[in-house]
């Protein structure tokens, strides 16, 4: 087998023939040509996903060995890496989607030649996933789809989108869903852009009208949705906790304490308290994010894996409230002619993206605390009944 | 040197298993109400597993081995709220004599603060109890004059160091315990498994210890902070423990009250305290630098306090008694948090570290 140093021979040798930088693309929904054109390469040499079996572009290598990789196009600022840690899309098809769909989607996903997003939430459920009433009813080799999906980030530019429907309305709320990939460009798909807080419009609400479905796009069995979603959910939740969207005019620096200098602002001793809390609240995530991923180097499993998200809502909001205090009376102002306001208020703003996506800080909170702590369930007076039965706001 | 990590694991396992044994909250209690404020019994077989002379070389009697072992005995120690001169004596004064003594003064002083024949202490901090250079108040002209506050485990010391003011900066003295002019009293503490002293000098006859000056003794308390990360991660983990354990046997309501999410929500905050305060603490062993030892200063010491905290709420009226531990965690929680330097100490050197 290839050691970690061979590897990183390779990986390097490969990078300073082939990268030669990119344009960035217009914001994180869209894609251009010559970034597709760099994916195909990078999928090409097996370095998308490297720890996926070999038939499915991976080269089946251990996650220490994969990690050398991403290491290195981190350094040299490509992208494109070690996606089997980080599509949500790719990974839950590879584990559970037929052999057509991976077929049809891994490679485009891979390449982001093809774009997808998630048909999870809908008005009546967001935290409750489990009662989402979009309905999806078998026709032949076919699934016809009907109902309202909303909060959907990316809908416009997406391809395909993951969809969670209900498929029995007679067990209860868990037993019957279904996961299914739906191709986006259909009739009776209809996307109507929402406006965000921060003024930006990248989620919508979707209108799903006898959208089709091949029966070989159905992840996973019948009635089992709730297992895949639960698996997709985990991917996102590990992915959240890793970071979060920078500024939107690139006008003030990650780093908080040339910002405070910059500023003027660094001599005072309320601002150097709370500047000592933000960059110990990061330092420590990362500390227990190297913790974590130790542990499952060594195969134990470490309780740190699932405290990532919430950490991140919290250093996120505490950040916002940081820059805010830097920047002063400055926030009462926006627009283009103000970037460092505008900046300061849009990630104030913007810190919800990862404390309400992708499930609440509430949510997550009683996630740990019954899953790694052992505490009691939350009694679910709806989980036996059939779904026809349950109360619905 | 550095053992593997599976031995350090070992090291680790052997104090828990002793410690479990021996060191069980009702002998907590019991050396809490004595006058010493150790347990010369445990003490003794703290020896024969080599903790005093952890840090000591061999050649001296010790063990020889550094930060990270240190740590991870720290962390049982704070769990089991050890009542014991090991921080101050074991870590502290080893340290101070190891950085600033000289070939004769470790040959003479080590092997008894390895064996634990001897218990050593260092007199810093002034009434200001800062820890820091502004903080000495102790004038060293010939003989020593002056006064050193917060003086772990005084009244027991036998190797008494003392840090003072000298012509040339700072020095490190050592005093006899029966020294002319030298008065120790003992304080009386909030919590009682750590205990503090006074000391007054009133000139004093005192030797210097080599030639080193504040460095030295820095070099001492950044190890000590490391020691006391490591007890306050243990002992914020094992409170922590107790904490989840009662949620899920306290029945209110018909149901335990860990079903309800105002307990599930502190408890997730809780661990996501822990966890950090012991990656901290690592960190501050592994790395050894000044940024990664100020930040597991202030965070592992906010997280122990924090959790303790929780615990007294989460407990209810029970966790208000006397009889029940919470408290004791809260008291060794409270206290370590201004031993050594306090959190806003700590958060400025951070700060510093980072440039700022
Ligand atoms: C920026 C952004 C992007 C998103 N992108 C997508 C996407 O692409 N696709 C998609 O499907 N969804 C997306 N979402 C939706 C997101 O997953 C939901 O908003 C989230 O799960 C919360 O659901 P909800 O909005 O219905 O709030 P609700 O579930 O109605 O919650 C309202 C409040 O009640 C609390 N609450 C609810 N239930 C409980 C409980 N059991 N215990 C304690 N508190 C509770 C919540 O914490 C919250 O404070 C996105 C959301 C945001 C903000």
């Amino acid at each position: 087998m290839t050691s970690a140093d061979q590897l990183r021979e390779e990986v390097r040798a490969w990078l300073a023939a082939e990268w030669t930088g990119l344009a960035p693309a217009p914001d994180r929904w869209s894609t251009t040509p010559e970034r597709i054109a760099w994916l195909e390469k990078v999928v090409a040499a097996g370095y998308a996903v490297p720890t996926w079996p070999v038939e499915w572009f991976g080269r089946a290598w251990p996650a220490e060995l994969a990690d050398v990789i991403a290491a290195e196009f981190e350094s040299a600022g490509a992208p494109g890496a070690r996606q089997d840690k980080y599509s949500i899309p790719a990974n839950t098809v590879l584990a559970f989607g037929t052999e057509k769909l991976k077929h049809d989607l891994l490679r485009d996903v891979l390449t982001e030649r093809s774009r997808t997003c998630l048909f999870y939430s809908e008005p009546g459920a967001g935290s409750d996933l489990a009662a989402v009433r979009t309905t999806a009813v078998r026709d032949g080799d076919r699934w016809i789809v009907n109902g309202q999906k909303v909060w959907t980030s990316g809908a416009k530019t997406a391809d395909y989108a993951l969809l969670i429907a209900r498929t029995d309305w007679d067990v209860p709320k868990h037993k019957g869903l279904s996961y299914f990939v739906v191709p986006m460009h259909q009739p009776g798909v209809d996307i109507r852009p929402l406006v965000q807080i921060t003024g930006e419009s990248h989620f919508n609400e979707v209108f799903l009208t006898d959208v089709e479905i091949l029966a070989d796009y159905l992840v996973g069995d019948e009635g089992k949705g709730w297992r895949v979603l639960q698996t997709a959910l985990a991917y996102e939740r590990s992915i959240m906790g890793d970071g979060a969207r920078a500024s939107r005019h690139g006008s003030i620096a990650d780093d908080l304490v040339a910002l405070a200098r910059e500023r003027g602002r660094l001599a005072d001793p309320v601002i150097r308290d709370n500047l000592a809390t933000v960059l110990a609240l990061r330092e420590l995530n990362a500390l227990n994010n190297a913790r974590a991923k130790a542990a499952a180097e060594q195969g134990t499993s470490s309780s740190v894996m699932s405290l990532g998200k919430l950490a991140m809502s919290g250093i996120l909001h505490a950040e916002a409230r940081l820059r805010t205090d830097i920047a002063g009376p400055e926030t009462l102002l926006a627009g283009d002619a103000n970037p460092v306001a505008d900046d300061v208020n849009f990630l104030a703003l913007n810190a919800f993206f990862t404390s309400i996506g992708g499930g609440t800080d509430q949510i997550q909170r009683t996630i740990i605390a019954e899953r790694v702590l052992g505490l009691p369930k939350e009694p679910e007076i709806d989980r036996d009944l059939p779904f026809r039965a349950v109360r619905r706001s | 040197m550095a053992i593997s990590a599976a031995e350090t694991e070992q090291l680790r396992e052997a104090v828990r298993d002793l410690l479990a044994d021996r060191c069980t909250e009702t002998d907590v209690r019991r050396v809490m109400a004595t006058d010493s404020g150790y347990d010369p019994e445990l003490w003794k077989q703290l020896a024969d597993l080599g903790l005093p002379g952890l840090l000591i070389a061999t050649e001296h009697g010790g063990v020889g081995l550094g930060a990270e072992e240190l740590e991870a005995v720290s962390e049982e120690i704070g769990a089991a709220l050890v009542p014991s001169p090991f921080l101050s004596s074991s870590v502290l004064t080893a340290t101070l004599i190891d950085a600033a003594g000289s070939e004769e003064d470790k040959r003479r002083l080590l092997p008894g603060l390895a064996d634990g024949s001897s218990i050593g202490t260092v007199a810093v901090t002034g009434p200001a109890g800062s820890w820091t250079p502004e903080g000495v108040a102790v004038q060293a002209n010939g003989t020593l004059t002056g006064t050193a506050s917060y003086v772990t485990f005084g009244q027991l010391a036998d190797v008494i160091l003392v840090v003072a003011r000298t012509d040339d900066g700072f020095g490190v003295f050592e005093v006899a315990p029966a020294a002319p002019g030298f008065l120790r009293t003992a304080a009386e503490v909030f919590d009682p498994t750590v205990r503090l002293s006074q000391f007054t000098f009133a000139d004093t006859p005192a030797r210097r210890v080599g030639t080193a000056g504040w460095e030295a003794v820095q070099k001492a308390l950044d190890l000590s902070t490391v020691a006391l990360a490591g007890e306050q991660a243990g002992g914020a983990r094992k409170i922590f423990e107790k904490t989840v354990e009662y949620l899920n046997t306290r029945v209110q309501f018909g149901r335990a009250i860990g079903s309800f999410q105002a307990m599930k929500h502190l408890a997730a905050d809780r661990l996501l305290d822990v966890e950090s305060a012991t990656s901290a603490a690592r960190h501050a062993a592994a790395d050894g630098g000044p940024g990664a030892i100020a930040l597991a200063g202030f965070a592992c010491a906010e997280a122990y306090e924090t959790v303790a905290l929780s615990a007294i709420q989460m407990h209810g009226g029970i966790g208000f008694t006397w009889e029940h531990p919470a408290h004791l965690y809260l008291r060794r929680a409270r206290s370590g948090a201004q031993l050594f330097g306090n959190s806003r100490l700590h958060r400025e050197r951070y700060l510093v570290s980072k440039g700022a």
